[in-house]
């Protein structure tokens, strides 16, 4: 039962610690009607992870030997290319979302970008999802018995564990003000989408497209990716035990230019932005 | 336009991976490896160093297993009763150790690079 729990609680996190990132800040500039992008996002990439979970059980050949590796490899990088678009724009928006409630609406539908963060949540559930979906359902066929049993409840109750988390961050979010909730989530989105981008490049070098090379350091025995702790850094700030040269090149690199683009410019004189949901 | 060029993104990868990976898998010795009972069989596997190779992984459970290794990073999801084909890059002398990530108690085996 424990076992399971690890493994759905870790799978789970970082797509709940999407979507209660997502929401709050559909939240945050008044556009609780953008919800259903984020829904339908979710949905779909929850539909789409039992449909494949579904397919590689009737794949066979090439199909099945690279067609998951070359899916996974393209959600990863596309979820870090949205993943930066939307921090970018949260950045360049900030300063401007400043008016009443529906001048933020407004700007947040500027250039018809809602539908990006249903992009978001669909990239998030998906990347995971259908490795869940077959972990789930792994279990479930092969449960036997009161241990078979414990263990589909443990694995459910991971996902459930880790939907909490995002609905205590979505949460959270509504209490701080808007200015510190895009700053906050800012450099949560940087963190993570450098830790996508490292998992991204390493996964082209266990398929062979990039050359191999050795961990910088071995960190596995005081923290293991596959702890619950360190599912969490890893969700969080893309930690690894074991990262390769590549890996972590860009991961600093990434968090070194976009911490420069999203962070270098100050507003003038340093003075804090007004805002409108702190009287 | 956006999804024309994410579109074609995907494309371009889809394709520099769908080449790039059979091309190089050709002449690479196989080495059978089986899941039963939850268990890699054999749970040691010796390799030359410094050549690719294809590890025929066949999956005798009902349910699926997926092969995790963290250095170098794969992860390679195997349905119940399939055999995955999954080509491994050259390593350099030394031990990976992977563990079948839903039952990681049991499934654990070792790949010796020498």
């Amino acid at each position: 039962m424990g076992a399971a729990f690890v493994v759905t609680l870790r799978e789970a996190f970082e797509a709940s610690l999407i979507l209660g990132i997502v929401y709050g800040y559909l939240e945050k500039v008044g556009a609780r009607d953008g919800y259903r992008y984020v829904t339908w996002g979710g949905t779909v990439g929850l539909l789409l992870s039992v449909v494949m979970g579904i397919a590689v059980t009737f794949l066979s050949g090439p199909l099945l030997d690279l067609g998951p590796d070359i899916i996974t490899v393209v959600v990863i990088f596309a979820a870090v290319g949205l993943l930066t678009w939307h921090a970018w724009w949260m950045q360049q928006h900030a300063r401007l979302m400043k008016g009443q409630v529906q001048h933020r609406i407004d700007e947040a539908r500027a250039g018809n970008r809602l539908w990006i963060v249903g992009l978001i949540a669909f990239t998030g559930v998906f990347r995971e999802g259908a490795e869940t979906v077959l972990f789930l359902w792994g279990i479930m066929a092969q449960a036997e018995g009161a241990a078979g049993w414990s263990s589909v409840i443990g694995g459910v109750a991971g996902v459930v564990a880790a939907a909490a988390i995002g609905w205590a961050i979505f949460h959270g979010g509504r209490h701080i003000s808007l200015s510190r909730f895009f700053a906050i989530t800012t450099a949560f989105i940087m963190l993570l989408a450098a830790g996508l981008f490292a998992t991204g490049v390493g996964r082209l070098q266990g398929l062979g497209v990039l050359p191999l090379s050795d961990p910088v350091w071995n960190t596995s025995w005081i923290l293991s990716d596959k702890s619950v702790a360190g599912g969490f850094l890893s969700g969080l700030i893309g930690y690894r035990s074991q990262p390769t040269v590549p890996e972590l090149c860009v991961y600093v690199a990434y968090i070194l230019v976009m911490g420069i683009v999203l962070f270098g410019r100050r507003t003038p004189a340093g003075i804090p932005l007004a805002d409108p949901t702190q009287p | 336009m956006k999804w024309i060029a994410v579109g074609v993104g995907a494309l371009v990868l889809g394709a520099l991976l769908g080449t790039a990976l059979p091309v190089s898998a050709q002449s690479a010795p196989e080495i059978p490896l089986v899941i039963e009972k939850n268990r890699f069989q054999p749970d040691v596997i010796k390799v030359k160093a410094g050549q690719s190779f294809v590890l025929v992984i066949t999956n005798k459970d009902k349910g699926p297993e997926e092969l995790d290794m963290q250095q170098p990073r794969i992860e390679k999801v195997i349905p119940g009763g399939k055999t995955v084909r999954l080509k491994m890059p050259a390593l350099k002398p030394g031990k990976y150790p992977f563990v079948g990530e839903y039952h990681s108690e049991t499934a654990k085996a070792t790949i010796i690079a020498e």
